[in-house]
């Protein structure tokens, strides 16, 4: 069963199932759609140009009333007898959603006046599958915002966070890219934009689509419209949907959604999750999230502006193969029983990594569980003071088990060097908070600090290619690498990649090679792209995945001779450029006390404690 | 445990309890940074070492998610000062505290001393709103100045802040009165069936604060500090006697109890 999880890892992301050619859904999808939606929510192409208008119409908003039926908090007084309708929902599904599906028109008369401001953004939700957004000016991604900008514009006051927008509002509809949480029973967990109280309407569409098309027994994956890509996952009992203009591919899409679900099991555990739905069937998870939406808002942010999620891989920073060593021995020497993983990170890039013995025997570290771990650390600039203690669950390691991180910043107050030291044991802060002091002498001792402080990532121009502006490396078959975490190496990105804009732009290309390259149902090796401002390529080989940047009007033969130097420069440079010989340690005397084992999730997640208040 | 030695090891443990929210990070950041910032929701807990004169004294700053109350009897541990939050806006804070943290206690010192605190008292009461922190960092005292008028509950009440010569905070209706306070701790009082005569009484261990304008906030620690101190004392003398023993002492005992007593 182990492994079987992993299979389902942003890696290995092929497995999950083939994305419809591009803008040309395929019928079923398209079917059900209509069937619900009625033919009003794919309007004509004449139609399409007015796209707004289409929402007026009377079936959508008796489709959203019918809906937000299921939220009797919301709604009780007015919608008593639909409250009861609620009941039956849950447990005689395909019935009920018949009735969604074939009476939309009487409906509308009944419920027209019920349409709250909730009810305005379930219906964007709606018309959003179908509208044509007007024209934007350009070609491709140029007229997106990027999400990095959309944070910094004064269109809400510095305090106001995302949550207190107003998602009636135009603005709300504009994000690049949306995404929500649910639970089977159609209750609001997250979303990245708006409160999940003024969205629980909207939410409740996308369930009704979601168990609409699971009552045909099939199950809906997306859904295409000119302007937006609607991707579903669902896992267990949650429901996750991304909105997005971003012109991602679908596979790109439900990966980030799958890191997203992941970021939520490294809280709570699937094991509790599945527990506590099937105990409680409309459970308001967010109980137990409440507090934890930065930590989501800033996974999605950092899935946006950092390739390693995109190509599954970690970013470690450039260091002489020495100092590293050194760093590693270090931590190699600074252990206490029951300590599995201890990792060094400055500026949220791994310094190096190491792992105790009998759990490397067992598996690796994924590259997502890396990236969640990083991502607690960056978004949580309340561990910039003290010493941290909390439980945490890596999904790909085991979804079920709790391990116990320490984090502690050694550079107070730049706080830019940063331990994490990951322990099985609950009670451990104390001699595992020694490990640090330990380490922290060795490293004055040794004068590591200052010379980390030094380490910079590196520029493209000492590759020595001129026209190269850009490139992402991730081998493949670093032999030391078998069975070791998957990493990349990338330069600084710099002009004219240095304003965020220009910075996401890249990206946007890197993405769409990416979805290229991989794409299920014509998979490349090869791809040569000429764009506006700048020439790709892209290669994929047995060895290494590369994708490469240059001026424009490069030729091909030039990019090819030019990657030959590339990769000659990047093998000279691999010990510095990748965690080349990580060593492990050994705590764990009794190898079945390890996370992995099979019985101690029980204990572990009744140990957190929370089921006991449900 | 061999390796638990060479660390400089506290000598006495403060834990911070409460409902998320009520401002238990900031109430110790006023204190050990005399600033009032923006805070994210504590994650597990936190661990900082205060040097009090000669001693050290640790102090956890805990997670009031329910996703952590498992935790909490591990912080609480071998505690000697239990500080108990509520936000004096939130009715629901208090009650919170009786059925959701009180029992993390349990693994807490016999003699431990609980103080039962009503933070963001500068959103009701004018005192409160107007204290100055005479202790504030120089470059902090502006940034504090501009944020005064600005009352931090935007999300609650959307309505533009009041303007600074009407006092803002009487915008918010206080919901615990200090008598709730009072009552409460005397129900903690019975719950860990101590006599009222031959404890501490009410008036000196309940306060209200506000992380905000520091108000109380030194009052607060440095009382407790000192009240800790015989602990402290004991303590050493303790470790005299024995010295293997350290902060993990009573581990084994507490442990049976902590589980059984959470549900
Ligand atoms: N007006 C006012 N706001 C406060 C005060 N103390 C804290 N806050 C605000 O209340 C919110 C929560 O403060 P925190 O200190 O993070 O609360 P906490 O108790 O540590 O919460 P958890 O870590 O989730 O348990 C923040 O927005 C603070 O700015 C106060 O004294 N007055
Ligand atoms: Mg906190």
């Amino acid at each position: 069963m182990e492994r079987d999880n992993h299979q389902e890892g942003v890696a290995e992301g092929v497995k999950i199932c083939d994305p419809p050619a591009e803008s040309n859904p395929p019928a079923d999808t398209l079917a059900t759609s209509l069937s619900l939606l009625g033919n009003h929510m794919f309007p004509d192409p004449v139609e399409r140009n007015y796209g707004t208008t289409v929402n007026r119409e009377e079936p959508v908003d008796s489709l959203l009333s019918d809906v937000s039926a299921e939220e009797p908090s919301l709604n009780a007084e007015s919608h008593s007898n639909q409250v009861t309708k609620l009941e039956t929902e849950e447990t005689e599904s395909p019935e009920c959603q018949n009735n969604v599906a074939t009476q939309p028109s009487d409906r509308g008369a009944q419920d027209a006046a019920t349409d709250s401001d909730q009810g305005d953004s379930g219906e964007f939700v709606v018309t959003m599958l179908a509208k044509a957004k007007l024209e934007e000016q350009g070609l491709g991604m140029k007229g997106r915002s990027s999400p990095l900008l959309e944070a910094g514009t004064e269109e809400y006051p510095a305090f106001m966070s995302h949550r207190d927008e107003d998602v009636t509002a135009d603005s709300w509809r504009q994000h690049r890219k949306h995404v929500f949480v649910l639970s089977e029973a159609g209750k609001p967990i997250y979303s990245r934009y708006g409160s999940e109280e003024a969205l629980s309407s909207t939410m409740g569409v996308m369930m009704a689509l979601v168990s609409f098309v699971q009552s045909g027994d099939n199950i809906i994956r997306s859904v295409y419209s000119e302007e937006n890509t609607v991707v579903f996952l669902q896992k267990g009992p949650l429901v996750l949907v991304c909105v997005s203009s971003s012109r991602q591919s679908e596979r790109q899409l439900r990966g980030e959604l799958l890191y997203v679900y992941y970021q939520i099991i490294s809280m709570l555990t699937q094991a509790s999750i599945s527990r506590i739905f099937e105990h409680k069937k409309n459970y308001d998870l967010r109980r137990l999230l409440a507090g934890s939406e930065k930590i989501l808002d800033g996974l999605l942010n950092l899935v946006d502006s950092d390739p390693s999620f995109l190509l599954a891989a970690v970013h470690c920073l450039p260091l002489a193969s020495s100092l590293r060593d050194s760093l590693s021995q270090i931590l190699q020497k600074a252990i206490t029983p029951n300590l599995v993983f201890s990792i060094l990170i400055a500026r949220n890039q791994l310094l190096t990594i190491v792992q105790e013995k009998t759990v490397i025997e067992d598996t690796r570290l994924e590259p997502a569980d890396v990236h969640l771990l990083l991502n607690l650390i960056g978004a949580s600039s309340a561990f910039q003071a003290g010493e941290i203690w909390t439980p945490i669950c890596l999904p790909l390691f085991n979804p079920d088990c709790y391990f116990y991180a320490y984090i502690s910043y050694l550079d107070p107050p730049e706080c830019t060097v940063c331990l994490l030291l990951l322990s099985t044991d609950k009670e451990a802060f104390y001699s595992v908070a020694e490990c640090k002091r330990k380490i922290e002498e060795a490293m004055v001792a040794q004068n590591s600090l200052s010379l980390i402080a030094k380490v910079q990532s590196y520029s493209v121009s000492q590759v020595g290619v001129s026209d190269l502006r850009h490139f992402m490396y991730k081998p493949f078959d670093v032999p030391d690498n078998y069975r070791q975490l998957t990493q990349f190496t990338s330069p600084e990105m710099e002009a004219p990649y240095s304003s965020e804009e220009e910075k996401m732009r890249l990206l946007d290309l890197y993405r769409y090679m990416h979805s290229r390259i991989h794409s299920t149902s014509r998979p490349l090796k090869l791809i040569y792209h000429v764009a506006e401002r700048e020439t790709l390529l892209a290669w994929v080989t047995s060895k290494f995945e590369l994708y490469t940047c240059f001026s424009p009007l490069v030729t091909k033969a030039c990019a090819i001779t030019a990657i030959t130097k590339l990769l000659r420069w990047i093998k000279k440079e691999e010990d510095r450029l990748f965690i080349r010989y990580p060593p492990k340690y050994s705590t764990t005397p009794n190898p079945s006390k390890s996370s992995r084992g099979g019985k101690s999730d029980q204990q572990d997640s009744t140990d957190n404690g929370f089921l006991s208040l449900l | 445990m061999p390796e638990v030695s060479k660390m400089k090891k506290p000598d006495v443990k403060v834990v911070l309890l409460g409902d998320m929210n009520v401002g238990k990070t900031s109430l110790l950041h006023r204190y050990t940074e005399r600033k009032f910032k923006d805070t994210i929701s504590t994650v597990g807990g936190a661990f900082f070492l205060k040097q009090w004169g000669p001693y050290n004294i640790s102090i956890w700053d805990t997670a009031g998610r329910e996703q952590f109350h498992g935790l909490g009897s591990m912080y609480c541990r071998g505690a000697a000062a239990v500080i108990l939050t509520y936000d004096v806006t939130n009715w629901q804070s208090l009650a919170e505290l009786e059925e959701r943290f009180l029992s993390l206690t349990d693994t807490a010192n016999h003699d431990c001393i609980y103080a039962v605190v009503g933070n963001k008292a500068d959103l009701t009461d004018p005192n409160a709103q107007l204290y100055q922190d005479s202790n504030v960092a120089p470059e902090d005292q502006t940034e504090c100045e501009e944020e005064r008028p600005e009352p931090q509950v935007l999300s609650a009440c959307p309505t533009p802040p009041a303007s600074p010569a009407s006092l803002s905070g009487s915008v918010l209706h206080k919901q615990v009165a200090p008598e709730d306070a009072v009552a409460f701790y005397g129900r903690i009082l019975r719950y860990k069936g101590l006599d009222e005569k031959s404890s501490l009484p009410a008036e000196k261990m309940c306060f209200e604060t506000s992380a905000k304008t520091g108000y109380n906030v030194d009052t607060l620690f440095e009382a407790l500090f000192d009240l800790v101190l015989p602990s402290i004392l004991r303590k050493r003398n303790e470790n005299q006697e024995s010295p293997t023993v350290d902060l993990e002492e009573c581990r084994g005992a507490s442990n049976k109890r902590a589980r059984s007593s959470c549900c």
